[in-house]
């Protein structure tokens, strides 16, 4: 089966939800892993439309604070509120539990555009990569 | 600049950073594994990017206690003493730590960020006859703390274990040099610092981590952990709590400076004629918060009165289950602070939003060394 999930220069992944037209997003393994030790999530309100790019919440860690951008444009139909009782969700299972917002992007099209996992590999791995956050 | 402890850093899995110059590990594990296991078992911090000065001479205590706010003519020998340089006007040059080991010899450590302006300020103020030395380049610092420090040396350098709190020696190495090994920290815990020449220091600091990894109650530590573990202390941090435009009373600092002492440079700036503090109103003054709701205060963040207007300014901040969440200092207007201490409500702005705040007195958690004041 091929790999369904995409990924960011900002490193949000985006993989469909069980409902059509609706994806999660959340942030990958290697952005956890730089963040490390997350406190608290500002989760954005449903309903927002934010464009592409654009702050759709705030991961605060012990070390700083990070924003998390739509990959593509879209709506915000739904939020994880497990992540309100156990932000740590975020860095024990980045791709699972630790999902952040369920998105509808404005068009289904833009997600293609999108790095794969090859891809988003081969970035890390040029240097993609940022260094440590102070 | 790569320090002499890099590569056991990059091999033990340390991100390392540059702080002010110096390629220095933020982390190993996460920040807050790291600080809690100092506050319960022990930590090994490197701290070789701190500068340190040895001043001898016919009356080294007596040309340093010109330089110093603190009083040295007080402390007896082979003691450690915080103290501060200001400028003539009472700014804050840096803050420093004085070992005093008789009339003829002071040795001070002063902070990374300002070695090089201190030691030119400090050899400009010191008479000609006087011998300055800068060991910081070939020297490898080390702090170790926490209540298990004692355990982890007692193995490698059971001399030691005797030391009072502050208390500071030489050991004569011979061929390799001098160890000034103190019973003093940044982190609020029990523990000891030591400065070394790099050839001793390297293996001295592999094997104390070998030997506390193996009994399992060390781990090495990064800056990060180390910011947490003295701001949940209150300690201040030069260039975020001090600064050359602020005074020691501005900082909250009194303690740090001698009204009883004779002269020293920025004196007659700080205390007046009747040897009172000198306050100026337009001044800010530093205060500890903590947060009523989540979030973390960070550097910058502005400080709001119930009326939205601005106050003050986060100069550090932090996360910390210890505290029990988000809490840091803040410099706020003086009228302001004098009724937020009173319990009036303050607002800390972060991300947009005005997040309540109540003020606290530091520390902010209590450990074996707050309790007994040392």
């Amino acid at each position: 089966m091929p790999e369904p999930r995409r990924y960011t220069r900002t490193h949000e992944w985006m993989a469909p939800s069980d409902t059509p037209e609706q994806w999660n997003v959340g942030i990958t393994d290697f952005a956890q892993k730089e963040v490390t030790d997350v406190v608290f999530v500002e989760l954005p309100k449903v309903g927002r439309q934010v464009p592409r790019g654009g702050e759709a919440a705030i991961i605060e860690s012990v070390k700083a604070a990070f924003s998390i951008y739509a990959p593509v444009g879209g709506t915000i139909i739904g939020v994880n509120q497990e992540l309100e009782s156990d932000p740590g969700l975020l860095n024990r299972d980045p791709y699972g539990k630790g999902w952040i917002f369920r998105f509808r992007p404005d068009h289904s099209a833009d997600v293609q555009s999108l790095m794969d996992g090859p891809a988003y590999e081969t970035f890390l791995q040029e240097g993609g990569g940022h260094p440590e956050h102070g | 600049m790569t320090l002499p402890l890099s590569p056991s850093h990059i091999r033990e899995g340390g991100h390392m950073v540059d702080f002010h110059g110096y390629i220095l590990p933020v982390r190993f594990s996460t920040i807050l594994e790291e600080s809690r296991f100092v506050r319960e078992q022990s930590g090994i911090f490197d701290i070789s990017h701190m500068g340190h000065f040895v001043i001898r001479g016919r009356d080294a205590q007596g040309w340093v206690d010109r330089l110093v706010t603190s009083n040295l003519e007080r402390v007896p020998s082979g003691k450690a003493l915080y103290g501060h340089l200001l400028t003539e006007s009472g700014g804050v040059i840096d803050d420093v730590m004085a070992y005093h080991f008789g009339r003829e010899r002071v040795d001070l450590v002063v902070n990374a960020s300002n070695r090089s302006v201190d030691g030119q300020w400090i050899r400009e103020h010191l008479p000609a006859e006087a011998s300055f030395l800068d060991l910081s380049a070939d020297h490898v610092g080390i702090a170790l703390q926490g209540p298990g420090a004692s355990g982890v040396l007692a193995k490698i350098l059971p001399d030691v274990l005797d030391m009072k709190r502050r208390e500071t020696r030489l050991l004569n190495l011979g061929a390799s040099g001098e160890f000034l090994v103190a019973r003093t920290g940044y982190t609020g815990e029990d523990g000891w610092e030591f400065f070394v020449p790099s050839g001793a220091g390297v293996p001295f600091y592999e094997e104390l981590l070998a030997s506390g990894k193996k009994t399992g109650n060390l781990l090495p530590c990064g800056l990060g952990a180390r910011d947490l573990l003295r701001l949940e202390m209150g300690y201040p941090l030069y260039g975020q709590e001090l600064t050359t435009e602020l005074s020691p009373f501005d900082a909250g600092l009194d303690f740090v400076v001698s009204r009883s002492k004779g002269d020293f440079v920025g004196k007659t700036a700080v205390l007046g004629q009747d040897g009172l503090p000198v306050i100026h109103d337009g001044h800010p003054a530093l205060g500890g918060f903590v947060l009523k709701e989540k979030g973390i205060p960070r550097t910058g963040c502005l400080v709001e009165n119930a009326s939205g207007i601005p106050v003050g300014r986060v100069t550090s901040g932090g996360y910390s289950p210890r505290v029990g969440g988000g809490f840091g200092l803040a410099y706020m207007e003086r009228s302001f602070l004098a009724d937020f201490r009173k319990g009036e409500p303050g607002f800390v702005r972060i991300h947009g939003n005005a997040i309540p705040v109540l003020f606290r007195k530091t520390p902010f958690v209590s450990t074996a060394l707050s309790e007994v004041a040392s």
